[in-house]
């Protein structure tokens, strides 16, 4: 029964474990404001998380994402510069929030027409924009932070709203959006037809092209989202920031269950996964743990979750 | 001349099943020995035996008079029995000489260091080919070789290892006529120089032109042994094929022959696959599409659904001329195609069995996108009934079912698509004989409800079992039409082989 459960829900359990641990050991976790704190820290992560599991199950990847958070905030934080004299500074934000999101969603079409025309795998074209997208946030803002936005603009990314981080909303939408997509629509059950097996796909006539390159163009869009609530954060456009970020988003959605191989792959499992890096990340530093040891903890994490993955699958398939 | 293999009531049982039964023979040194035989007929195993992947139930094996057990490949590969399979084993980017010598390339010590001798391997390369007459570069990469080269070099790896006995299954199946020439050249030149071969072939012609003996074996028996030279190809197909008992059809009850036709095929051609390939389907048909491997029957039907191209031709669905067909277009116009093989092209082997069976109508179920699984269940549940698809439930993965199951959840899935034409691609393959029955009595109640089928079997019988009308096809052309009713099995056996 005991064994059962944790076969069927092996990352939660672990989750509850380590979280009820923290709670007992680790000196502050417990604190509503900490948890708070636990929230805001995986929200922007979390929510390009999301869409990284519809790129992932759909048997692609994106490695540009990292640089897409710092490129999009630096568009925003750029047009809004040039807008806010004669828009004023809401509409000129809300104008390079969507440039950002119609680049970045572009960016993502464009990716996976390169794949689908020249059968470039997405680890290559996305490895080469991770740079581009890094080299043209530093053209924006010639190598400085613009310091475009009104202090309100703080809001969004650092404003509390019921006693709960703003952002945390947002998350809950993209979460809820995706679970949507991926669980009650025909995208949602291509993408893991297209990620399980492309020419069963293909033959059954689904468009396995417009399915790829749909997620990461999506992918794209949620990548400008996280980039917009980070410039509120931090109230800048900064081509450094977010630097990194690719491999705890994957990191995440591989932790929850997400098969590289694509077609198997649950948004549910990506929450688990963000969660877990999160709370781990906050618990360690509370219990005093230095930050080399959390980075090395971090990535046997990884290796850990995967190899528990496919223990367990296979021990499934015996029985 | 004292035989260099006989066997004395060999025998393999898988199970039940008996794979080979007491099976006696003597096989005669540096003779081309051929192999006939349908699939399942115990030709390949006992390849596998005399090749040590396997090991018979009872009987002996006796090499050059002296009785062999072989509990392994390496056992056989010790006696000098060398095998060339039917799928290259060759690595595509490495050179010729490093295939023909893999994971034994000579070596020599140069200051105490172990290194390989590349000289050396060349050379030893070079004196294999020019005794074998070969004229092909020892340093090219394997992946720029056609694939007559490919087999040439595989069959120089097996002589590299100087066997007594060579067994060859199927070498010419992926060959083109001039490599297929080039092939028996380097056979003959090796038979005079003492090699005796084992040969399998699906392709009668061959025969006449290399074996000097055939033999036979039908349903795991052995039928009989005879000298080529004296003997006909039709002898051979009526020992391969016996008194065959035919399944009969439920009869009709319109005539299918007056019906319009729903698909019409003018010209298609894509070479070298097919050319010029024209044809009608009527309503409520089963038409079937003969040929051996090779002779673009698959290729045709994936071009008319839209999974490859083509160059020229016209397709006509239900009165409507489709210029560029693409799966997608073709299943909302009515077509649906179970591909040749279910497990590349035809499921998701990790996906539920309920997924698996709605694939193909997700647009149809979903009009504006959004679905959830109580739209899709009653599809599901109808097919699991109708096909009669054994589940425990829908939802475990489709690669928990036997092949049989696995075949009716792809049908099942496409007639989820209310499809008004169905292409069933192979639909027997890899399946037992009674879900066969299932699937060809599944194919018969669509076409007694109107639906049309095109039927394509490699097991020529079943195509006489299945359709209202042949058409033949060879080496990608369209050769004429038959009639099953009137035909028998060795008539259409040689009308695929030879033309009609």
């Amino acid at each position: 029964m005991a064994l059962s459960l944790f076969r069927r829900y092996p990352m939660e359990i672990i989750l509850v474990c380590m979280y009820t641990y923290l709670m007992l050991a680790a000196p502050g976790f417990a604190t509503l404001d900490n948890q708070m704190n636990v929230l805001r820290n995986i929200t922007m992560q979390g929510i390009i998380a999301f869409g990284m599991t519809m790129v992932i199950v759909s048997g692609e990847i994106d490695l540009s994402v990292g640089s897409g958070v710092a490129f999009s905030g630096c568009v925003t934080a750029w047009v809004a510069r040039a807008l806010t004299d004669m828009l004023g500074p809401w509409p000129a934000i809300t104008i390079g929030a969507i440039a950002a999101m119609v680049i970045l969603f572009l960016v993502g079409v464009l990716t996976g027409k390169v794949r689908q025309h020249f059968n470039m795998p997405t680890f290559i074209t996305t490895l080469g924009l991770l740079t581009v997208l890094s080299g043209a946030a530093n053209l924006i803002t010639d190598g400085f932070p613009i310091t475009s936005f009104p202090f309100q603009f703080n809001f969004l990314g650092a404003g509390i709203l019921f006693g709960i981080p703003f952002p945390v909303y947002i998350f809950a939408a993209v979460f809820g959006f995706v679970y949507f997509l991926m669980n009650y629509t025909s995208f949602g059950r291509a993408l893991y037809a297209v990620g399980g097996n492309l020419e069963a796909a293909r033959l059954s006539g689904i468009d396995v092209w417009k399915t790829k390159t749909l997620a990461l163009g999506i992918t794209g869009v949620l990548t400008a989202i996280a980039g917009v609530l980070i410039a509120s954060q931090i109230l800048s456009g900064s081509a450094s920031a977010a630097r990194g970020w690719e491999l705890d988003v994957i990191s995440a959605v591989i932790i929850g269950g997400t098969s590289l191989f694509g077609g198997k792959g649950t948004v549910r499992g990506t929450l688990i996964g963000v969660l877990f890096l999160g709370i781990i990340v906050n618990g360690m530093t509370l219990l005093n743990v230095s930050e080399y040891w959390q980075l090395v903890v971090r990535g046997g994490l990884i290796i850990g979750a995967v190899l528990l993955n496919h223990a367990l699958d296979r021990s499934t398939v015996k029985h | 001349m004292s035989a260099i293999v006989e066997t004395q009531g060999l025998t393999k049982m898988y199970g039940n099943v008996v794979a080979l039964d007491d099976f006696s023979h003597k096989f005669e040194p540096a003779h081309i020995h051929a192999l006939m035989g349908k699939n399942g007929s115990g030709k390949s195993t006992l390849v596998k035996m005399l090749s040590g992947v396997t090991q018979p139930t009872s009987g002996t094996m006796m090499l050059n008079g002296r009785q062999v057990e072989f509990k392994s490949p390496q056992d056989a590969f010790e006696a000098n029995i060398v095998t060339v399979h039917q799928e290259l084993s060759l690595v595509p980017d490495l050179s010729v000489t490093e295939n023909i010598f893999l994971g034994r390339l000579p070596r020599t010590r140069t200051l105490g260091i172990d290194r390989i001798n590349w000289g050396q391997a060349r050379l030893q390369t070079e004196e294999l080919f020019t005794r074998m007459g070969l004229n092909i570069d020892p340093k090219a990469t394997i992946s720029r070789l056609s694939v007559g080269q490919q087999q040439t070099v595989e069959i120089a790896k097996a002589m590299s290892f100087n066997p007594t006995l060579l067994l060859l299954d199927e070498p010419t199946s992926a060959l083109a006529t001039k490599e297929v020439e080039m092939l028996f050249g380097l056979l003959r030149n090796l038979k005079d120089q003492g090699v005796t071969m084992m040969y399998i072939s699906h392709r009668m012609s061959e025969l006449a032109e290399i074996a000097d003996t055939v033999t036979v074996l039908r349903d795991g028996k052995h039928v009989g042994s005879i000298e080529m030279a004296a003997s006909s190809l039709d002898t051979v197909v009526d020992m391969m094929f016996g008194d065959v008992a035919r399944a009969t059809r439920p009869a009709r009850s319109t005539d299918i022959s007056k019906k319009n036709p729903i698909l019409q095929v003018k010209g298609l051609t894509r070479a070298p696959a097919f050319e010029d390939i024209s044809f009608d389907l009527r309503r409520g048909e089963v038409l079937g599409l003969a040929g051996m491997l090779g002779a673009g029957r698959t290729e045709v039907l994936r071009a008319i659904f839209g999974a490859d191209p083509h160059d020229a031709g016209e397709i006509i669905m239900d009165g409507q001329v489709v210029d560029t067909p693409a799966p997608g277009s073709m299943v909302d116009l009515g077509l649906g195609y179970t591909p040749e093989n279910r497990k590349e092209g035809g499921l998701v082997q990790a996906h539920s069995i309920h997924n698996n069976l709605s694939m193909a109508s997700l647009s149809k179920l979903a009009p504006r996108g959004i679905i959830t699984k109580a739209v899709e269940a009653p599809g599901v549940a109808k097919q699991i009934e109708q096909l009669q698809i054994k589940v425990d439930s829908p939802a475990l993965p489709v690669s928990s079912l036997s092949g049989g199951n696995q075949q009716k959840v792809v049908i099942g899935n496409w007639l989820n698509t209310d499809p008004k034409i169905m292409f069933f691609d192979e639909p027997s393959r890899g399946v037992d004989v009674h879900a066969k029955q299932q699937i060809f009595q599944i194919i018969w109640e669509q076409a007694a409800t109107g639906l049309s089928s095109i039927f394509v079997s490699t097991e020529l019988e079943e195509m006489l079992e299945v359709c209202d009308r042949i058409l033949v096809m060879k080496e990608g052309r369209l050769l004429g039409e038959i009639d099953p009713s009137k035909t028998t099995l060795t008539e259409l056996y040689t009308a695929c082989m030879e033309g009609l």
